[in-house]
């Protein structure tokens, strides 16, 4: 037979190859056709797929429907999934988003956005008053809301107690910054004497970046305001940009920038670095990364900026949006709630993950009052949760992250300034850059015909 | 010389047994092998239809329009490049872009050459082990070298900065990756180490090539070592230098995964933002696929004229020699 193929051996098996993969495929696609789950839902984090894996079958069995979980990348969850709604090719009914991302789904216009307006299901439902409202403006754009908030994210300082304690400083009368800064200089030691400073009291990463922003919005300067307009350009900003120059450059620094992963882990570990930036998600990571400093830690609210101010910021986040594409709305809303609005659920998630839900009811379950052994028997639930609270409400838009970039690019031109020349000069300066990159951000901004009336 | 073998026709004829039945008639013949072969080549036009010639034509059209997505989008005009050639970051990649291309040209190329000469030399098998060892680097891809490097340039613990703190007692705690003014020595120094073997490839081979009498004669001829480089091996090696040189600074200019991985972005103040960087933020960070084709059409034309340049200058030599 082969020997009759008119064109010779080797096409012949190519067509053979051809054939046969064309048949698995038609096979592979017949089949899952008809396995198709009622709903398909993913999320990109390991700890948040490990639960919903345990109360999902809970759900499947209360409605009788079939749910498909899938854990994908994070990256795929952005312009991946954003090419696919626009395109209008297959995507999940639910998907989990870590912010920023809600701006780049919302930079169109809002009949383009690949997700359901749950703005009306959220105040019908009360859910404005039973979840921490502020939470709810990272999935938001032109005051419709896209999503539900998983989590709040409130950040403190995790502390070396052992550390800190040998040193005889109490961190209960920590309550300012300038509090901080007199500890902090008492922290900070070349324990040796070769010139190389070994111990530092906290880490700051030195391009400015999450922990400058935090420590803005923890006085409640964002980046944009709820209608996306730029609202970074402030007196105080410049005063927090000094501070942070002060802490983190020159010889009286109190910081050192212990990166991620493997080289914080050790900076930490070898007591490089005694107070680190901590939302509730990181104290999950240290129980996991460091299991040697078990009972050597300890959390405490971030120093407030005057007597009596604000004792937290926010840092990252989840929310839970349905795609448009859904041809069952109203069990994915209902997946949504059980998700996202159990008390128990909420309870058991808290206990695998440390994080703090927005929904308020799920406060009081008896989780949040366990002590925790890792941090030296600290209710750290109870803690985070009160500063849950106080957390400030973040806005974000399609240019979210291209102004973290520019403000970066203000913070780096200060710090050479401030390696140039010190403190002289060093506030109009920072306010000439301010102003420059506002004026930068504003004419990127004013292209978008889909988001603004272009200029006359 | 050996005489052609005959043919099996002929030779079937000279046995006195009938020839075998030829194929169908020649016309019918070169029709069926005619269609067979764009048979065969169907899959390959409609792949480059697909995703070669439509995005092509596409990018044109793109480029005059701001996008949200494939289907909502709005006619322009030269807006785009308007915005992009006024735009402050756009020359910031271009610098950056322009500053890796040079020292892959002036530094990683001589490089690579360097090592080829050595390896020309010597036993094969340390040859082979050396030519292996060198090229490795190049197999595991721009991602891994990344984030390999992004963990030896770590200020304090970082390989790099241990090795230095050992040797000239300074260093210790440099931040490669987040001092502006490091980020791109620490992209060049990244790159040399993935790239040198892999150029080092195509000059080994040209070598290899280099017609040995010329260099025995020159050495009859009293030439000394840097002589016998610059006039015999130096013009034999110059179409593949030349081939080195264009693809190296072409590939400079699409510089894109590596210092994104090595950097986690694009670096403070966007030190390590290159051209093709600069258009990934447009397209893909702020969704303007509009701003994304002008930048690339923008790069096209960079890159052709740079070519155009390098190869003309390459053409001169040769005239002049």
């Amino acid at each position: 037979m082969i020997s009759d193929f008119p064109y010779g051996k080797a096409p012949f098996w190519i067509l053979v190859a051809a054939i046969l993969s064309g048949l698995v495929v038609w096979g592979a696609s017949y089949l899952q056709t008809h396995e198709e789950p009622d709903l398909i839902f993913a999320t990109f984090a390991q700890n948040h797929y490990e639960v919903y894996r345990e109360v999902i079958p809970e759900f499947e069995k209360k409605h009788g429907v079939r749910v498909q979980l899938q854990l994908v990348s994070i990256r795929a969850l952005q312009s991946r999934l954003q090419s696919a709604l626009l395109a209008g090719t297959d995507v999940p009914d639910l998907v989990e988003l870590v912010n920023p991302s809600m701006g780049y789904f919302t930079q169109g216009p809002l009949e383009d956005v690949g997700f359901i307006d749950l703005t009306d299901r959220i105040f019908a439902e009360g859910l404005d008053q039973r979840m921490v409202w502020e939470r709810f403006s990272i999935w938001s754009s032109r005051e419709r809301i896209f999503a539900i908030p998983h989590d709040v994210h409130p950040m403190g300082l995790v502390y070396r107690r052992d550390i800190v304690e040998s040193l005889g400083i109490d961190v209960d009368a920590i309550e300012t910054w300038d509090d901080f800064l007199e500890a902090a200089h008492i922290i900070t030691r070349d324990l040796t004497g070769n010139g190389v400073i070994d111990r530092y009291a906290l880490d700051l990463p030195s391009d400015g970046n999450w922990a400058l922003r935090g420590l803005l919005m923890q006085q409640d300067i964002q980046m944009f305001d709820q209608q996306g307009r730029l609202t970074f350009n402030q007196p105080a900003t410049i005063d927090t940009i000094i501070w942070y120059l002060r802490a983190s450059r020159g010889p009286d620094r109190i910081s050192f920038p212990a990166g991620w992963g493997q080289t914080f882990s050790r900076a930490f570990n070898d007591g490089l670095v005694v107070f680190v930036f901590t939302p509730d998600w990181r104290t999950r990571q240290y129980q996991m990364d460091l299991p040697g400093l078990h009972g050597k830690l300890a959390f405490m609210p971030l120093p407030a900026w005057e007597p009596g101010g604000r004792r937290t910021s926010v840092w990252g986040g989840t929310g839970l949006a349905i795609t448009r594409q859904t041809a069952r709305p109203e069990l994915a809303w209902e997946l949504a709630k059980f998700l996202y609005l159990d008390v128990e659920t909420a309870g058991a998630f808290f206990l695998q993950s440390n994080i703090v839900p927005p929904f308020k009811e799920a406060w009081e379950e008896p989780e949040f009052d366990e002590p925790n052994p890792y941090y030296s028997n600290q209710r750290l639930g109870r803690i985070l949760v009160d500063l849950a609270r106080q957390a400030p409400p973040e806005y974000v838009t399609a240019y979210t992250e291209l102004t973290h970039s520019k403000f970066s690019e203000v913070f780096l031109n200060a710090a050479l300034h401030f390696d140039r020349r010190g403190e002289t000069g060093l506030r109009e300066y920072i306010q000439e850059e301010l102003d420059k990159a506002q004026a930068y951000l504003e004419r990127i901004m004013a292209r978008n015909v889909f988001l603004f009336e272009p200029a006359q | 010389m050996n005489p052609a073998p005959p043919t099996q026709t002929a030779a079937a004829t000279a046995a006195g047994v009938p020839a075998r039945l030829p194929g169908p008639p020649p016309r019918k013949r070169f029709q069926r092998t005619w269609m067979a072969a764009y048979f065969f080549l169907i899959p390959y036009i409609l792949l480059t239809l697909v995703f070669f010639l439509y995005p092509f034509f596409n990018a044109v059209v793109l480029a005059f329009h701001q996008t949200n997505g494939p289907y909502t989008r709005v006619f322009v005009g030269w807006a785009n490049f308007a915005f992009v050639l006024g735009d402050p970051t756009f020359y910031l990649a271009l610098k950056n872009t322009a500053i890796f291309a040079v020292f892959s040209v002036f530094l990683q190329l001589p490089l690579s050459l360097g090592l080829a000469l050595l390896l020309n030399q010597g036993a094969d098998k340390i040859k082979g082990f050396f030519r292996l060892a060198i090229f490795s680097p190049h197999l595991v891809g721009q991602i891994f070298v990344g984030v390999l490097f992004s963990v030896l340039f770590v200020p304090r613990y970082g390989l790099v900065n241990r090795f230095l703190h050992e040797l000239l007692g300074w260093g210790l705690e440099n931040r490669w990756l987040e001092n502006p003014a490091l980020v791109m020595p620490a992209i060049i120094l990244t790159a040399l180490w993935m790239y040198v073997g892999f150029n080092m490839i195509y000059f080994l081979a040209a070598l290899q090539n280099v017609d040995q009498n010329l260099r025995e004669a020159a050495m009859i001829d009293g030439a000394g070592p840097w002589q016998r480089f610059l006039n015999v091996t130096l013009p034999a090696i110059k179409p593949v230098a030349t081939f080195v040189v264009v693809m190296s600074t072409i590939g400079s200019f699409q510089l894109f995964e590596l210092p994104y991985a090595l950097l986690d972005g694009f670096g403070p103040a966007n030190s390590g933002l290159t051209v093709v960087g600069y258009l990934y933020q447009y397209a893909f960070n702020t969704g303007d696929l509009g701003t994304g084709a002008t930048v690339g059409w923008i790069l096209a034309l960079v890159i052709f004229i740079v070519s155009l340049v390098q190869i003309r200058i390459s053409q001169s030599m040769k005239g002049e020699t």
